[in-house]
């Protein structure tokens, strides 16, 4: 190589380190997550330029590297959630009110997105059995599969799992515990203390 | 320090088939680098540099997010990447500058983010017709392959070499002018 080639060669320069976050997140590939205070203490939500994506509360996810494994998309941390989305959020956690609030399902399957989406639309003190679900996605049999997806729901307390209980009347399954589903039906009203 | 992950263009089509973020995830982690290091020697700021990369990457993932299978499973990436690349280094240089100055090269302030020699072959590589300094910079910054290059300028091989070789006789007289 003579001189001048090796020259430039030495010319090959990295861009900032805020160059893959700013084309991720513009695009919608990857997620923004901040940290937020809920009726279940302070919570990880994550959104993308569509809608919220993800949350978890610190007392499952306690640090952001924590967050980061179990959420399905690359995601980086920032302060705070946009006022908007922030007011929107906030609604869902304190009143249960979800109406207008976008909901990202990117890189959740068909099914589990079908169930999902049903599910997100039981208002705050209503609650349906498992059944009502498979029923809504037009796939009477799945009951099983329901509650499987619907343990895994990654958008707890917005996408409410919580109001989903089994036909005989018990409270049933719950990923923060039997007690916690309990009492955020007490707390809206769904069902009696 | 830099992470590089280099996926292979396998590795990325079978990810952007299978779940488009994941797969342009990888992507830009991959291709980043080459884009931005080039349209840094390849425009007048390393901000003009990251705004071409940036607008690179947003025009590919709304190309590929409209993109069958099909057509994904034939994608080369680097050279597709340049492709778009070069249109937006092509189209900010056809606009006229805030401070012109008689090469048609501005010469932004110097700052921190940017390598130190930057400003010097800025004014080298300005004096490189727009082909030469497209071949050099792709084949001598980046180590692309000729065939490449060509494909991705549309022109001949043969062409592709002459830029170069021009090109280089043409920094190394720019480069004593500056000693005399």
């Amino acid at each position: 190589m003579t001189d001048i080639e090796q020259a430039l060669r030495a010319l090959d320069t990295g861009p900032n380190s805020g160059l893959e976050r700013r084309t991720l997140v513009t695009v919608g590939a990857a997620d923004l997550v901040a940290r937020t205070d809920s009726p279940v203490g302070d919570v990880w939500v994550a959104w993308s330029t569509r809608g919220i994506t993800g949350l978890t509360p610190r007392f499952v996810a306690e640090q952001l590297e924590d967050f980061l494994m179990i959420h399905r998309r690359t995601a980086y941390a920032t302060d705070s959630l946009p006022v908007d989305l922030a007011d929107a959020v906030h609604k869902g956690l304190d009143e249960g009110d979800t109406v207008g609030l976008p909901i990202d399902y990117a890189g959740i399957g068909e099914f589990q997105h079908a169930v999902l989406a049903a599910c997100a639309t039981i208002p705050p003190g209503i609650v349906r059995p498992y059944g009502w679900i498979a029923d809504e996605i037009d796939n009477p049999g799945s009951v099983r599969a329901v509650g499987t997806a619907l343990g895994r729901n990654p958008i707890p307390l917005l996408v409410p799992c919580h109001r989903v209980v089994r036909s005989d009347g018990s409270i049933g399954n719950y990923a923060f515990g039997a007690e916690m589903k309990h009492d955020l039906l007490v707390r809206e009203g769904a069902i009696l203390a | 320090m830099e992470t590089i992950t280099a996926a292979s263009d396998e590795a990325i089509v079978a990810g952007l088939i299978r779940d488009l973020d994941v797969g342009f995830t990888d992507l830009v982690r991959t291709h980043q680098r080459g884009i931005y290091s080039g349209a840094l020697r390849l425009t007048r700021s390393h901000v003009e540099a990251e705004d071409v990369a940036q607008e690179t990457f947003v025009r590919a993932y709304r190309s590929l997010s409209a993109w069958g299978d099909t057509r994904l499973a034939t994608l080369s990436v680097r050279p597709w990447l340049w492709t778009i690349a070069l249109n937006l280094v092509r189209t900010r240089s056809g606009r006229p500058t805030e401070h012109p100055t008689p090469d048609g090269w501005a010469h932004p302030p110097a700052t921190d983010s940017e390598p130190i020699d930057a400003e010097l072959w800025r004014n080298r590589l300005g004096r490189l017709s727009e082909n030469q300094r497209t071949a050099v910079v792709l084949r001598h910054v980046l180590d692309l392959p000729i065939a490449e290059i060509a494909e991705v300028t549309e022109r001949p091989e043969g062409t592709v070499k002459a830029d170069i070789s021009r090109g280089l006789a043409q920094l190394r007289q720019i480069i004593e002018w500056e000693v005399a």
